[in-house]
C-alpha cells in the first residue's frame, strides 16, 4: 500500500516532465495503474475538492490508514461560498483570507495525494479518470463531489456564446466562489449611487437557497453604511415564497426600510451590459399573463443564472435526471448505476438542500459506506435516520450590530426513496421575539470557523 | 499504534476472562494508552483558591476549568440524576470504549472535555456555545435538554452516558475527564477518557491560543490545582440554541 503513493508521486513527477514527451508519460501512467490496481484494491479517487470532497478525503485517511485516497481539483485554491455575502456586505474584519485555504495542508497532513488538474474523462470499465495534465488515475472507489454549472443557455436560448460569456463576466452569479466573488465585490466597491439588482434563479434546485436573500439583505446593509444613495431590487419568480422567507422580511422591513425593493413575480428577458441596463417583465399577480416589460439602469447586476449539475455526471455515464443531477441507489450516495462509483454534495438527487453542512453530512456517511464496501461488510443506508439538525444554516442579515436568522434541517428517508430534508425557521432566546440575533450571527462566524476546521485542520 | 494497542488489550481481556467476566470491561478503560490516559492529579479550587467540594456545587450548573492543559477547558457538572458508568462508545476510528459513571456522593457529578468532538468550537472569554443545558432548558439539537450542546453546527452530547452522541453532526462523543472526590469531599481531575482532540486543537487554534496564553502556555500541563469558575462568569456571552 505504501507502494501505491510512492508510484502516485511517480506519476506526478511524470506529468511535471511530460510536457516535452507525452508519449512516454502515458505508456509510465500505464504501468504505475497496474501496480497500483494490484496494490490491494483500496484506491479511492476524489473528484472535486470542495466540502464534500475535502471532508471525505480526509474522514477516509482518518478512518483508515490503508486506503489510498486521491482528491483531483481543477482550482488550484479552495474559496468558501459560506458567509461570502458577508464580505460582499462588508461586515467588520472580514475578508478574502477567511475564505481561501490551500488545498496541501490538509493533503500533506492526512496523506493523500492532490492532484490540481481536470478532468477530462471517465472510463468506469477501466477504472480509470483521465486528466488534462495528469495522466490518468485509476480507481477501485469514484467520488464525485464536482458541485454545479450555471444553465445560461437554457435560461437565455437566443444568447449566444459570446453573449453569455460578457454578461457572465458583467454580472458575476457569485454562487461559485472565486472571480465570481471578488469581481461583485469590486463592482460594489466601485459603484455610484444607484441601483443593485439581484436575480435569483428563476427555478429549479440552486446551490444554498437562501443566498441571494442574504445577499439582498448584505448589499442594503452596505449601500446603508456607505451612504449610497440607492436600492436593492430583488427580481424573483417565486412570489415571496422561498427559504427563510419570514425571518429575511422581517429584517428587510426592520433594518433597511425603503432600501430593499422584493419583486416576486417577475421574468428576466434581457441584459445589456454595455449600456448597463436589465430588461424583465413584471406581473401583477398569478393570474396576469402578459405583464408589463420593463427597461432599468443598473450600477451592480447580480445575475444568478438556472443551476445544472456539473458535467462531471454525465461524463462518468451514471445515471441521472435533467438537471443532470446523479440518480441515487435508495437512501445511500452510491449512484443508481456504478456500485463503484459514489456522489455527494449538491450533485445528488436526494431532497436535500445543497448547503456546506449537508455536504460535508453526505460525506462522512458516504465515508461509512465506502469503508464497509472496501473491508466487505455492512453499512445500513438508513442507520441514525432521521437525523435531526442535520444540517444547520445560517444567513446574516444585519450589519450593525450584526445579527443572523437560522434554519435546521431534519434529514430522513422519505418514502419516495431518497433522503429528504425538513427545515424549520427558529426564533433564537437572544432575539427579543424577532427571527435574528447578535447570538445567532456570533454563531454563523463559529459555524464559518468550524466548516473550515472541518477542510482543512 | 493502535494495532499495538489492540493486541496488547486483547492478551490483557484473554487473562481476564479466566478471573472474571466483569474484568473485561473495567481493563477496556484501563491504561491502554489509547483511550484512557492519566494526567497530573490536579485539585480544582473556587476563585479564591479554597478547595471545591462536591456537596457544593450547584445541581445543573456548567463549571469550567482547564484540563489536561492550560489551554483545553473543561466542563463539570452535577447532574440531577447519577451518570451510567460502562456504557460503550465508540470512537470515530470504531475503537470501543466504556464510559465511566458520576463521582460524588449520588454519582451525580461528571466532566468533560469542552472541545467539542465535531469541529472543536469551545467556549471562549468572549462567548460560549459549547455547554450544558439545564434538563428544564430548551434546544434544538435534540428532543429534550439536559444534555450538552454546541449551538455552532447544533451537536448534541448525553451528559449522562459518557458524552456519546445524541443527535447532530458529531462521529464520536465527547472526551470524559475522569474525577475523584476524596473522603473530604475534595474534587480532583486525574485522567482523561475516550477519543480528545488535544492535538487537532492545538493545530487549528494555534493563533488564537498564542494570543491568549503566549507562545506555549496552552501546551503546559495543568498541575496540582485548576481554578473553577461558573460558565456564564468566565464568558461575556452565553449562546445557546
Amino acid at each position: 500500500m505504501a507502494m501505491n503513493r510512492r508510484d502516485t508521486f511517480k506519476l506526478a513527477g511524470v506529468a511535471a516532465a511530460a510536457a516535452a514527451m507525452p508519449s512516454i508519460a502515458v505508456a509510465s501512467e500505464a504501468k504505475a495503474k497496474e501496480v497500483a490496481k494490484k496494490a490491494g484494491g483500496k484506491s479511492v479517487v476524489i473528484v472535486g475538492a470542495g466540502f464534500g470532497g475535502l471532508t471525505m478525503a480526509k474522514a477516509l485517511r482518518k478512518s483508515d490508514k490503508s486506503i489510498e485516497v486521491t482528491v483531483i481539483e481543477k482550482r488550484s485554491m479552495h474559496m468558501a461560498c459560506p458567509l461570502s455575502n458577508g464580505l460582499l456586505g462588508g461586515l467588520k474584519d472580514m475578508s478574502l483570507s477567511m475564505f481561501v485555504g490551500d488545498y496541501y495542508e490538509p493533503a500533506t497532513k492526512y496523506g493523500y495525494t492532490f492532484v490540481n488538474s481536470e478532468v477530462t474523462s471517465i472510463d468506469r470499465k477501466a477504472k480509470t479518470v483521465s486528466t488534462s495534465t495528469a495522466g490518468d488515475v485509476a480507481y477501485d472507489i469514484l467520488v464525485l463531489s464536482p458541485g454545479i454549472a450555471y444553465d445560461y443557455e437554457k435560461q437565455f436560448p437566443k444568447w449566444s456564446k459570446e453573449k453569455i460569456a460578457h454578461v457572465a463576466a458583467a454580472c458575476p452569479a457569485g454562487l461559485m466562489p472565486g472571480n465570481e466573488h471578488i469581481a461583485l465585490k469590486r463592482q460594489l466597491e466601485n459603484m455610484d449611487d444607484g441601483t443593485v439588482f439581484i436575480v435569483p434563479p428563476a427555478k429549479g434546485k440552486f446551490r444554498c437557497p437562501p443566498a441571494p436573500y442574504e445577499r439582498t439583505a448584505m448589499i442594503a446593509n452596505y449601500l446603508k453604511n456607505e451612504g449610497i444613495k440607492g436600492k436593492v431590487v430583488v427580481l424573483d419568480t417565486r412570489g415571496g415564497k422561498f427559504a427563510k422567507a419570514k425571518a429575511f422580511k422581517e429584517s428587510w422591513a426592520d433594518l433597511y426600510e425603503g432600501l430593499i425593493e422584493y419583486k416576486g413575480l417577475t421574468e428576466v428577458t434581457d441584459v445589456d451590459p454595455v449600456a448597463k441596463t436589465i430588461t424583465y417583465t413584471e406581473y401583477a399577480n398569478v393570474d396576469d399573463e402578459k405583464g408589463v416589460s420593463k427597461t432599468e439602469k443598473y450600477e451592480v447586476c447580480n445575475l444568478i443564472p438556472l443551476n445544472k449539475c456539473s458535467p462531471v455526471i454525465a461524463m462518468a455515464g451514471i445515471e441521472h435526471n435533467g438537471g443532470g443531477y446523479a440518480k441515487m441507489d435508495g437512501y445511500s450516495f452510491k449512484s443508481k448505476t456504478d456500485s463503484s462509483v459514489y456522489v455527494i454534495g449538491d450533485a445528488v438527487t436526494h431532497k436535500i438542500p445543497p448547503s456546506g453542512q449537508t455536504a460535508i453530512w453526505g460525506a462522512q456517511r458516504a465515508t461509512g459506506q465506502i469503508i464497509a464496501q472496501l473491508n466487505g461488510t455492512v453499512n445500513d443506508p438508513i442507520k441514525g435516520l432521521p437525523a435531526k439538525a442535520a444540517n444547520v444554516c445560517f444567513s446574516m442579515v444585519g450589519g450593525k450590530p450584526e445579527e443572523a436568522i437560522m434554519v435546521t434541517h431534519t434529514f430522513s428517508a422519505d418514502k419516495s426513496g431518497v433522503l429528504k430534508g425538513k427545515g424549520s425557521v427558529p426564533k433564537p432566546k437572544d432575539g427579543k421575539g424577532k427571527f435574528r440575533s447578535e447570538g445567532t450571527a456570533k454563531a454563523t462566524r463559529e459555524w464559518f470557523g468550524g466548516v473550515m476546521r472541518e477542510m482543512f485542520a | 499504534m493502535e494495532r499495538r494497542n489492540f493486541l496488547q488489550l486483547s492478551a490483557t481481556s484473554a487473562m481476564a476472562v479466566a478471573i472474571a467476566p466483569s474484568l473485561i470491561t473495567q481493563k477496556l478503560h484501563a491504561e491502554d494508552g489509547t483511550l484512557f490516559k492519566t494526567y497530573e492529579k490536579v485539585q480544582l479550587k473556587d476563585a479564591e483558591g479554597n478547595p471545591l467540594k462536591a456537596s457544593a456545587l450547584v445541581e445543573e450548573e456548567n463549571y469550567i476549568f482547564s484540563y489536561p492543559y492550560a489551554g483545553t477547558p473543561a466542563i463539570m457538572v452535577n447532574l440531577k440524576e447519577a451518570a451510567t458508568s460502562d456504557v460503550e462508545l465508540v470512537a470515530e476510528d470504531g475503537t470501543k470504549y466504556l464510559c465511566k459513571g458520576g463521582v460524588g456522593s449520588k454519582g451525580t457529578i461528571v466532566a468533560y472535555s469542552a472541545i467539542c468532538a465535531h469541529q472543536m468550537t469551545y467556549p471562549k472569554k468572549d462567548m460560549a456555545m459549547f455547554q450544558y443545558v439545564p434538563s428544564t432548558g430548551k434546544t434544538l439539537a435534540y428532543e429534550h435538554a439536559g444534555i450538552f450542546v454546541c449551538s455552532s453546527h447544533l451537536a448534541a452530547y448525553d451528559a449522562k452516558q459518557g458524552g456519546k452522541v445524541l443527535g447532530g453532526p458529531a462521529n464520536q462523543g465527547l472526551a470524559q475527564i475522569i474525577l475523584e472526590v476524596d473522603a473530604d469531599d475534595t474534587i480532583w481531575a486525574v485522567a482523561v477518557l475516550g477519543p480528545d482532540k488535544f492535538e487537532d486543537f492545538f493545530s487549528a487554534f494555534k493563533k488564537d491560543l498564542k494570543k491568549e496564553f503566549g507562545r506555549k502556555g496552552a501546551k503546559k500541563l495543568m498541575k496540582t490545582e485548576a481554578k473553577v469558575q461558573e460558565l456564564k462568569n468566565f464568558t461575556a456571552q452565553l449562546i445557546q440554541a
